[in-house]
């Protein structure tokens, strides 16, 4: 009987400092960290993954993004550490619920989008009366 | 007590701790939580480990045992939840793992609480206890505070402070404070409050005629070592400004054990670090056992110098158990789990484990096929036994198992999902 069979750990495989060491030619620009990679198979942690502290995985619950490519059960990679823009993909805290919508800042004030005409947009008087709990950085899109 | 200004960069130590960590894990997921009381409760349900601060003001106490919490529950608006070790390991791993980019020396002190060596002027340390708070809120999602002072005994009491004023908002620089308004302090606060002195020893020191921490403060280190011992002379030196508290190697909390320690020589490869893994695996197992306890998450991590700020690392991960143990060869085999994170050639001059979620190892008496697993058992005939008797979905094998393991014996009626450890689990986010 095994024991331990590849523990469930959601982290990344090393930190970008290895791309400092790896022995293969960077070209100008900023380093794949699939650098770190010229021994192995590709590690989806070490290109999906900036920071380990600040990313979470997170699986969305319907169809209001539909039209950003993101589908109900889809699960999405999230950056705690990033700051929202104007146009980011944000799960923001609605209601005391983690609602997924696309960030718009407007002269006029906050809305938050979404993504399939059936549903409607939230507006927000400021970006300080709103809880942005991450931005969505990659969809893991079923196909 | 004020510094002379050659004495005002001397390294200094912070004290990093998250506030009602297990209550506020389980906020980081579920945002409904927040403003709500909530308690998390011990293994089995048994009583309130860790309470909010809206629970703490409706008079709930630290080991409330919830039988008696329950028929009230509703009134209140109390939500309970059981413990749920493996999102508190994760969460603390990735707070652990920050706040090693900030110091060369960090001591993980428990699953929520940490030293960190730090050197600068007053206003450079606030301004990093203040990016410490910042970073662990918007990266992992719990809010800490944090005390800078020159002794962990202090730090530990500017974090107290820091918690219990709003004033200070979460981050207090010991030397910052006039020491008029230190002194007052002082005076006001009994000597339960300083770490590590508890009842008895707070009756004690009461007939000798200390009741606060300004009259400990006062008192002969000597006189205190004959009265009482070494480690409360150690702590009156501390709380006069002296450090005197070294790093433990080993450390027994409330609900985990901590291994660790610093390298005289850097580990430099994954295999040094294998073995490091190894002597605390085997450390570990000698201890639970000897508390007749077993583990089902274990958190191993290392970290780097920071006067090497080229080479930095600080990896930091935890692993979920398969099952509830005290065995060295699947505690060393978890620490493994670090190693893909450990860059070869890079020093790393610390490391550690800490194992939780820590249980009787009684509780699976019954069920003592499960505890030695590398001997071949009638796995399939017991499975069917135990699907019979318990029910669909009460055991299973390896990643396809159950939720929790074979945790037939635990009471977890309130286990909110595994959230960053298990793909079934992950956080729902609404798309409507």
């Amino acid at each position: 009987m095994s024991v331990i069979v590849g523990p469930r750990v959601i982290d990344a495989g090393t930190s970008l400092l290895s791309v400092l060491v790896s022995p293969v030619p960077v070209a100008a620009g900023f380093p794949s960290p699939a650098q770190d990679y010229f021994d192995g198979r590709i590690d989806l942690n070490a290109h999906l993954i900036k920071d380990v502290t600040s990313t979470y995985v997170v699986r969305v619950s319907g169809e209001s993004m539909h039209g950003a490519g993101i589908s109900d059960g889809d699960e999405l990679i999230v950056d705690r550490a990033l700051e929202p823009r104007d146009g980011s993909v944000v799960v923001a805290v609605l209601d005391g619920e983690l609602t997924i919508k696309r960030l718009r800042i407007t002269p006029k004030g906050v809305i938050l989008q979404a993504e399939n005409p059936a549903y409607p947009d939230i507006e927000v008087p400021a970006l300080s009366d709103l809880t942005i709990w991450g931005t969505a950085v990659r969809c893991l899109h079923h196909v | 007590m004020s510094k002379p200004a050659l004495m005002r960069h001397m390294p200094q130590i912070a004290h990093v701790d998250v506030n009602c960590f297990y209550a506020s894990a389980e906020r980081a997921f579920n945002p409904s939580l927040e403003g709500k009381p909530v308690i998390v409760l011990s293994n089995n349900d048994g009583c309130a480990v860790t309470r909010s601060p809206e629970a703490k003001a409706l008079g709930i106490g630290m080991g409330d045992p919830w039988f008696k919490l329950a028929p009230r529950a509703k009134e209140w608006g109390l939500v309970a939840l059981s413990s749920n070790y493996e999102l508190y390991g994760d969460i603390s791993s990735r707070v652990m793992e920050l706040l090693g980019r900030y110091s060369a020396w960090l001591e993980v002190y428990s699953i929520d609480e940490a030293f960190l060596g730090v050197k600068g002027s007053p206003a450079e340390l606030l301004a990093m206890g203040r990016s410490m708070k910042a970073a662990v809120r918007r990266n992992v999602g719990v809010p800490v505070c944090v005390g800078i002072a020159p002794t962990k005994t202090l730090a530990k009491l500017a974090n107290k402070w820091a918690k219990n004023n709003k004033a200070f908002d979460g981050v207090c620089h010991w030397d910052s404070i006039p020491a008029a308004q230190r002194e007052s302090l002082l005076g006001r606060l009994s000597v339960e409050e300083v770490w590590g002195i508890a009842g008895r020893l707070t009756r004690r020191l009461n007939v000798m005629g200390i009741f606060t921490i300004a009259d400990l403060v006062g008192a002969d280190p000597v006189a205190i070592r004959d009265k009482f011992s070494v480690v409360l002379m150690r702590t009156v030196l501390e709380l006069q400004g002296t450090p005197c508290i070294p790093m433990e190697e080993e450390r027994i909390g409330r609900d985990q054990l901590i291994f660790s320690r610093s390298f005289a020589k850097p580990i430099t490869t994954a295999a040094g670090i294998r073995q490091v893994m190894s002597v605390y695996g085997q450390q570990a197992s000698a201890r639970l056992a000897k508390h007749g306890l077993q583990a089902k998450v274990l958190t191993a991590f290392a970290g780097t110098s920071h006067f090497n700020p080229k080479d930095t690392s600080y990896p930091s991960v935890c692993v979920p158990l398969p099952m509830p143990t005290a065995d060295p060869v699947i505690l060393t085999k978890a620490g493994h789990a670090l190693l893909p994170r450990i860059v070869e050639g890079v020093r790393y001059p610390r490391a550690g484990i800490m194992v939780t979620d820590l249980r009787p190892s009684g509780n699976q008496a019954p069920l003592s096929l499960f505890e030695n697993p590398h001997e071949e058992r009638h796995i399939g005939t017991l499975l069917e036994d135990v699907t019979r008797r318990y029910g669909r979905g009460s055991i299973g094998l390896g990643h396809g198992g159950i939720r929790g393991g074979p945790d037939w014996t635990m009471k977890r009626d309130m286990l909110s999902p595994r959230y960053t450890t298990h793909w079934d689990e992950l956080p729902l986010v609404k798309a409507a």
